[in-house]
């Protein structure tokens, strides 16, 4: 392989790669949507507003995370588990916890459609969180003498 | 060897290629990093189906591990494609086969979270690496943010059953086994790191 070949593999390598990431980058996003919506809705579904709030957020909380979980599994082959499970579980965990408390307070409670999109919304929102923080993490962490 | 660990890593054998898939395409520019500080006689552990072999630097001698027998059968196939001399043997690195001061480098991915004592694991490779050998690790820790170290503490058992742990302190291990660590990098928040250890003298 000549030295210009190499540039060139190695430069469509890279677009290639780019073009990868952009397309997971997105997934990322609709599993977020994906996973905020679906907990919503099964909080919503599991949770009476006559129910005591501390339970309900506790109840919200175990249904967040299985709902995630249910979710993450066939997701993760695809976004990379990684990617699915950190900002999914805070979705899952502390979005159930939210539902459950918006469910029991709120009254007349929300239409299935204001679930289902503020769902979407919170879960769009904690992986923007998520890779915001990634971007400000990533790179050299530390460094030592050797 | 642990026939249940061995027999928990076979199963995974079968469909590792697939699950992993999506992980492959997040971290091929951070492994090729890495693994391109290889010199010298090299050890892989805990080669699982032979993925990471294509990030390696050609025309090097490399002796690659795992514990599976599933993994090394599938590992064996794609050692064929490599530029060198690589060689895939079943092994458990916790009781390693090798004489003391073997290697110029050893490398993991993804390795001390499934390893059942992993300080045990790396006081192994200390002793097979030379003096000044360079340890390169690409692994997934715990987090040092509270919420997510939480939900990993709070996964590990059931991911443990499939997989791996979530929640294991790499580099405070590393360091416990007498390592000096010379860097590391967040690939992924701060709970996939890369990094470069060295064995002093």
């Amino acid at each position: 392989m000549t030295s210009t070949d190499a540039y060139t593999s190695r430069l469509v390598l890279s677009h290639t790669r780019e073009r990868t990431h952009a397309l997971l980058v997105l997934g990322d996003y609709g599993a977020g949507a994906i996973v905020g919506a679906a907990t919503a809705a099964g909080v919503r579904a599991a949770v009476s507003p006559t129910l005591d709030m501390v339970l309900a957020m506790l109840l919200g909380m175990a249904v967040g995370m299985v709902i995630h979980l249910l979710i993450a599994l066939p997701l993760s082959p695809v976004l990379g588990t990684f990617h699915v499970m950190v900002p999914g579980s805070l979705i899952g965990m502390y979005g159930g916890m939210l539902f459950a408390m918006r469910d029991t307070m709120q009254h007349p409670p929300p239409t299935w459609n204001d679930t289902l999109l503020v769902g979407a919304l919170f879960g769009l929102a904690v992986t923007a969180g998520v890779q915001l923080y990634d971007r400000a993490l990533r790179g050299p962490a530390a460094s030592g003498d050797c | 060897m642990g026939t249940t660990l061995q027999a928990k890593w076979d199963r995974a054998s079968r469909t590792y290629d697939w699950i992993t898939w999506g992980e492959e395409r997040r971290f091929a520019a951070a492994k090729e990093r890495l693994f391109a500080k290889m010199t010298g006689r090299c050890l892989m552990v805990a080669a699982g189906t032979g993925n990471d072999f294509r990030y390696f630097p050609p025309g090097l001698a490399v002796t690659a591990i795992d514990i599976s027998p599933g993994m090394v059968e599938r590992a064996s196939r794609k050692a064929g494609h490599y530029d060198g001399q690589l060689d895939v043997q079943v092994m458990d690195v916790q009781a390693l086969q090798f004489g003391d001061a073997t290697f110029d480098a050893a490398v993991t991915s993804c390795t001390l979270c499934s390893v059942p004592d992993p300080i045990r694991g790396l006081r192994e490779l200390y002793r097979c690496l030379k003096p000044g050998g360079r340890l390169l690790l690409f692994e997934h820790v715990r987090s040092r943010f509270g919420p997510i170290a939480l939900l990993q503490d709070l996964m590990t058992p059931i991911t443990r059953q499939i997989g791996p742990d979530m929640n294991r302190d790499t580099v405070a291990n590393v360091l416990r086994a007498g390592f000096e660590v010379c860097w590391e990098e967040n690939v992924y928040v701060d709970v996939v790191k890369a990094i470069e250890a060295r064995r002093p003298g």
